[in-house]
């Protein structure tokens, strides 16, 4: 036991006085995370900035502008029309909200039994749909809600918020779980370049002319990329938390055991690949070919139902398209690909393929 | 026979081929205790190979093949507890220190020698905090017989030690192994340079093609095959080779690169009628001089090759 950890204490010295391997391992996945989490979350969160633009000024319009401060989603932005509407040209603001002169008069005639009748204008930018409608409906619930109030009736037909993270928008919480199996996938893989590095140099076959055990060097190795694997996941998903608010869902000790698995499975295909390649420069090359249309086509950073169909038939054999929907379903409760159990089950074959690849295939110079 | 306590290497009719090519191919001989042995050819020769299936790397094809009494297949693990091994130019971990490759390589045996009396074995008191990349091409040398002495084995397996080696860094070297010599340590060494093995090795073995050509004590090597000594010199014009070859003692004449050879059973004879027929034809014989036969002629003679890099 002496012996493994004393050769892992070399490992994670031998890593961390390289730069290189440093920046690969660790700060790349940081790097995205940053990178992602800029791009999708926004400035100020998830929130849309709305002009608002009160020309009644009275109870009743502030009043409605309270409910609409009330709805998370958005962000309001007091100003005139003309400043508003500036505004949204600059690209300051996503809509305005524009409150006409009457709206309290309107409620009073409703209330004495007269017809009355007064319009909520919302300027919207036909190109960014999504967000108009999510400003109108808004828009709409809550003047609804002034409808039946002034009505002095009472809803009968009320909806009720459910929270469940849906794939189909693009967000950091979809991105996180995404960026960490990404993470563990180069890690695993990655762990080709200096095992067959130390092939090459003689260092395996020196080792191996003392009476040291096999599997203790093999088992150096695994330690050291699981350390990392941790400390990896740590620095995502706390980075993905202080920052970018993303919370997780689901248990720690769960997530743990996911990515431990996830690294253990990449970990055996970089051992498979190592056991095939002769040269550095080979493994250099052969790793990118494999990890780098994996991370496109496995819809980590895009929903799986996005590719193409005969992508998807693709995506359907890569692992890493697994390790990505079993954390994203266990960290931020995403859409799945598969079951859980299916995705886990697919790593641990995974996992057991590549080790027998490796017992059998491996060379040791 | 009991030969056990006595022998620290016994090898018969070893044989190991790869494919077609025949790396090693009937190669018998033993190691003494207490001696330096050493395995001389050139690149291709066989005898990385051979050392290599005596450390345990590769298994043999056939033959026998015993080190410190064990047979290296039934008990691999308690032979490489008591031998040390370099590797031909191996780097190790390039960004771990010479102190803590020692310590690391010590905690692979049951018994290592403290890393600081190591280092000073090897004279890298200075680098011990250096990281073996840093480390000059026989700073690299000397850590790597440093790591093949951390058990304190009883003996040692050299893979060319000084390949590669300006010749100030090569004589540090030998004064290195001859002080393991000293202290009774066994060697076996494989090398391409004839002065290296004439310097260090009690015995040598001439190995090409995979079999071994001659065995023996150098001097020995060399009395057997050239009784007689090097008669040589310069001349302009060149003196005929038929008249040289009449000359008392002389059994052969020849042109080497540049320079006119006698080999000569009477030494005092041949230069005697040397100077006094090059002076009847008025001809002055410059740059004389007299040599023992070396281990390289004895590989020109056996191998019809030079032996080189």
């Amino acid at each position: 036991m002496g012996t493994l950890l004393g050769l892992t204490v070399a490992n994670v010295k031998s890593l961390a006085r390289d730069r290189a391997a440093l920046f690969w391992t660790i700060f790349f996945p940081i790097m995205f995370v940053f990178l992602f989490g800029w791009i999708f979350g926004g400035s100020g969160g998830s929130k849309i900035s709305v002009g608002f633009v009160d020309q009644d000024g009275t109870q009743a319009s502030g009043g409605l502008r309270q409910a609409l401060a009330g709805v998370t989603l958005l962000s309001l932005h007091d100003g005139t029309l003309d400043a508003e509407k500036a505004a949204m040209q600059h690209g300051d603001v996503s809509a305005v909200i524009v409150v006409p002169k009457g709206l309290q008069d309107a409620f009073v005639q409703a209330r004495t039994g007269n017809a009355a009748s007064i319009a909520v204008q919302v300027y919207g930018d036909p190109s960014q749909n999504q967000t108009t409608q999510v400003v109108q409906g808004a828009v709409a619930q809550v003047a609804n809600g002034f409808n039946l109030a002034a009505l002095g009736g009472s809803a009968i037909l009320t909806v009720s918020q459910l929270t469940l993270q849906s794939t189909s928008i693009s967000s950091v919480a979809y991105l996180v779980p995404s960026i960490l199996a990404m993470a563990l996938m180069q890690l695993g893989i990655f762990a080709a370049i200096p095992l067959v590095q130390q092939r090459e140099k003689g260092i395996l076959k020196r080792i191996g002319a003392t009476p040291l055990a096999r599997w203790k060097l093999v088992g150096s190795n695994v330690l050291l990329r699981l350390m990392v694997a941790i400390v990896d996941a740590v620095l995502i998903i706390g980075i993905g938390f202080a920052v970018f608010n993303v919370h997780i869902v689901g248990n720690l000790l769960e997530v743990g055991a996911i990515v431990l698995l996830g690294s253990a499975s990449f970990l055996a295909i970089g051992f498979a690949l190592a056991s095939f390649l002769k040269t550095e420069e080979q493994a250099q090359g052969v790793v990118q070919v494999v990890q780098l249309p994996m991370m496109f086509l496995s819809g980590i950073f895009f929903s799986f139902d996005f590719l193409p169909g005969f992508l998807q038939t693709v995506a359907r054999f890569l692992p890493l398209t697994y390790l990505g929907d079993a954390l994203r379903q266990v960290m931020v409760n995403g859409a799945q690909v598969a079951p859980l159990g299916a995705d886990l089950a697919i790593l641990a074959g995974w996992l057991v393929v590549c080790l027998g690849i490796s017992a059998r295939s491996f060379r040791w110079e | 026979m009991t030969q056990g306590s006595e022998l620290v290497i016994r090898v018969a009719d070893l044989k190991k081929h790869y494919g077609d090519v025949r790396a090693v191919d009937g190669v018998t001989f033993e190691v003494a205790r207490g001696e330096v042995f050493g395995m001389l050819g050139p690149n291709g020769a066989g005898k990385t190979t051979t050392i290599e299936v005596l450390e345990g790397l590769r298994p043999p094809d056939s033959g026998t093949v015993e080190v410190l009494g064990l047979d290296v297949l039934r008990h691999p693990q308690s032979i490489k507890q008591r031998i040390g091994v370099q590797l031909q130019s191996v780097s190790l971990y390039p960004r771990l220190t010479v102190t803590e490759l020692l310590d690391l390589f010590g905690s692979f045996f049951n018994h290592h020698v403290p890393t600081k009396q190591l280092i000073d074995a090897v004279d890298l008191g200075e680098r011990a905090h250096a990281w073996a990349m840093n480390l000059s091409g026989g700073q690299q040398q000397r850590l790597s017989i440093a790591l093949a002495l951390v058990n304190d084995p009883e003996l040692v397996f050299l893979d060319e030690p000084t390949t590669g080696l300006d010749p100030q860094a090569r004589r540090s070297l030998w004064d290195l192994i001859r002080g393991l010599q000293d202290k009774g340590t066994s060697v076996m060494l494989t090398t391409h340079y004839m002065e290296e093995a004439t310097e260090l090795c009690n015995r040598v073995a001439i190995m090409d093609h995979g079999h071994i050509l001659e065995m023996g004590a150098v001097s020995d090597l060399i009395g057997r095959r050239f009784r007689e000594r090097a008669v040589f010199f310069d001349s302009n014009p060149k003196l005929p080779m038929e008249l040289l070859a009449r000359l008392g003692g002389v059994s052969r004449a020849a042109q080497e690169e540049g320079q006119t050879v006698l080999y000569s059973n009477d030494v005092p004879g041949t230069v005697g009628a040397l100077l006094a027929t090059a002076d009847e034809v008025s001809v002055e014989p410059r740059n004389l001089g007299i040599r023992q036969a070396t281990l390289e002629d004895v590989f020109l003679d056996l191998t019809g090759r030079a032996l080189r890099d």
